[in-house]
């Protein structure tokens, strides 16, 4: 009875286990992701997002569409618990917030800047930037799981670690944003589809 | 002339008397310390709430979530709707613990305003300093933060706060569409600058 007991925590550690990618494993897994980005043109998701706080009882889960298109437009539109999409294009923020409707230059922010840059950068996986981040690359439940640890001082004072999860086609499953108090969002992405046509007119705000 | 003179004697009368007076309230002798401000007191809850701000002629939105951790203890935490934390305070009784603030708004007299605000809308047992009724509707003049806050409770409901100063309100807080101690929109609007925050539970 012990040993299958012993047999079971050991199996369940295996499964869950992340353990760290050789470095030509992470080298395929570049390659693979780099591959991917470069065919894809547009991507649209479903997703469903969890914000932990320590504190709450339970996560804030929301839910949405997001769409991208090369080279650089990014929409979220989410739809439950509130109506609220936020646009990346153009270095601008177009924001409709249940009907109000209002744009940000973050152009001027750099904050801001490097966090519009990334999500879109992080939705196509191709981040993988050694100037920007410390990268560290493992395997966990069969897929693969990098951590990007940005390097900027200002920027980590408002993210400490962006984990990105790869499914073994190289595409984004899920990127967990990790604030530097241990808090995090966490955005899963389902249904996910390439390269569907997609017009300038589906980023309008 | 004596009737004029008495016409004039009573308008003064009025005219001076404060506004529960004007408003027919008369005093009550028992100050019991109650909860008069019961939205934000359960532990097993997390109160989130989508929040749309106006001020200073800007607009944007976010989440607005209150937890109490235990008594006179809350966490506040304002995020953007992506997650990103703008600011994340904690209060122990009148003491403001910030744990995270955007360094664009970490400016004192900011700090100050939210600190009053957050204070006032999640303080159950403010000090209580005089208490009027009329019929089903009670109104009750506390301090918080040494500030004069009026209380207005209607059948039960606490429906609004309104901090004065020199008799005149400075800053209200509405509460509506309220059910068993949760309140699903808030309204807290400044008369003397440009801030108003709207709030309605997720």
């Amino acid at each position: 009875m012990y040993k299958l007991f012993l047999l079971l925590v050991l199996m369940f550690g295996a499964l869950h286990a992340q353990t760290k990618m050789t470095s030509a494993e992470a080298n395929d897994l570049r390659a693979m992701v780099k591959e991917q980005a470069k065919t894809t043109q547009t991507i649209t998701s479903d997703f469903t997002q969890f914000k932990h706080l320590d504190f709450l009882s339970n996560d804030i889960e929301s839910k949405g569409k997001m769409a991208f298109k090369t080279p650089d437009m990014v929409k979220w539109q989410y739809t439950q618990p509130f109506a609220y999409s936020i646009i990346f294009k153009n270095q601008e923020l177009y924001i409709n917030d249940d009907g109000d409707k209002s744009h940000i230059d973050v152009g001027g922010n750099k904050t801001f800047e490097q966090l519009n840059q990334l999500i879109t950068s992080s939705i196509r996986g191709d981040m993988f930037d050694d100037t920007q981040f410390d990268i560290s690359y493992f395997t966990k439940d069969g897929k693969s799981l990098v951590h990007f640890l940005p390097k900027d001082a200002q920027f980590k004072e408002f993210i400490k670690a962006f984990h990105l999860t790869f499914n073994n086609e190289g595409e984004v499953q899920e990127v967990k944003m990790i604030e530097p108090s241990g808090d995090y969002t966490q955005i899963i992405l389902s249904t996910r589809q390439t390269n569907q046509p997609l017009s300038d007119a589906d980023f309008a705000h | 002339m004596r009737i004029l003179l008495t016409s004039i004697g009573i308008f003064l009368f009025i005219g001076c008397a404060s506004y529960p007076k004007k408003n027919g309230f008369t005093t009550q002798t028992s100050l019991k310390s109650e909860t008069i401000n019961p939205y934000f007191s359960d532990i097993l809850k997390d109160y989130v709430y989508k929040a749309k701000i106006d001020a200073f002629g800007n607009s944007f939105g976010g989440l607005f979530i209150v937890k109490k951790l235990s008594e006179n203890h809350h966490r506040i935490v304002f995020t953007t709707e992506m997650g990103n934390t703008i600011l994340d305070f904690e209060f122990k009784g009148q003491n403001l613990k910030i744990h995270r603030i955007l360094p664009e708004m970490d400016k004192k007299l900011l700090i100050n305003v939210l600190k009053r605000d957050f204070l006032a809308l999640i303080s159950e047992k403010p000090e209580i300093v005089k208490v009027f009724s009329k019929g089903e509707k009670m109104l009750i003049g506390a301090e918080v933060l040494s500030k004069k806050h009026r209380y207005w409770i209607a059948d039960g409901k606490l429906t609004k706060i309104a901090r004065t100063s020199g008799g005149k309100e400075k800053v209200t807080f509405l509460f509506s569409r309220i059910n068993d101690n949760i309140v699903e929109e808030i309204q807290i609007s400044h008369q003397s600058f440009d801030l108003k925050i709207e709030l309605k539970a997720l």
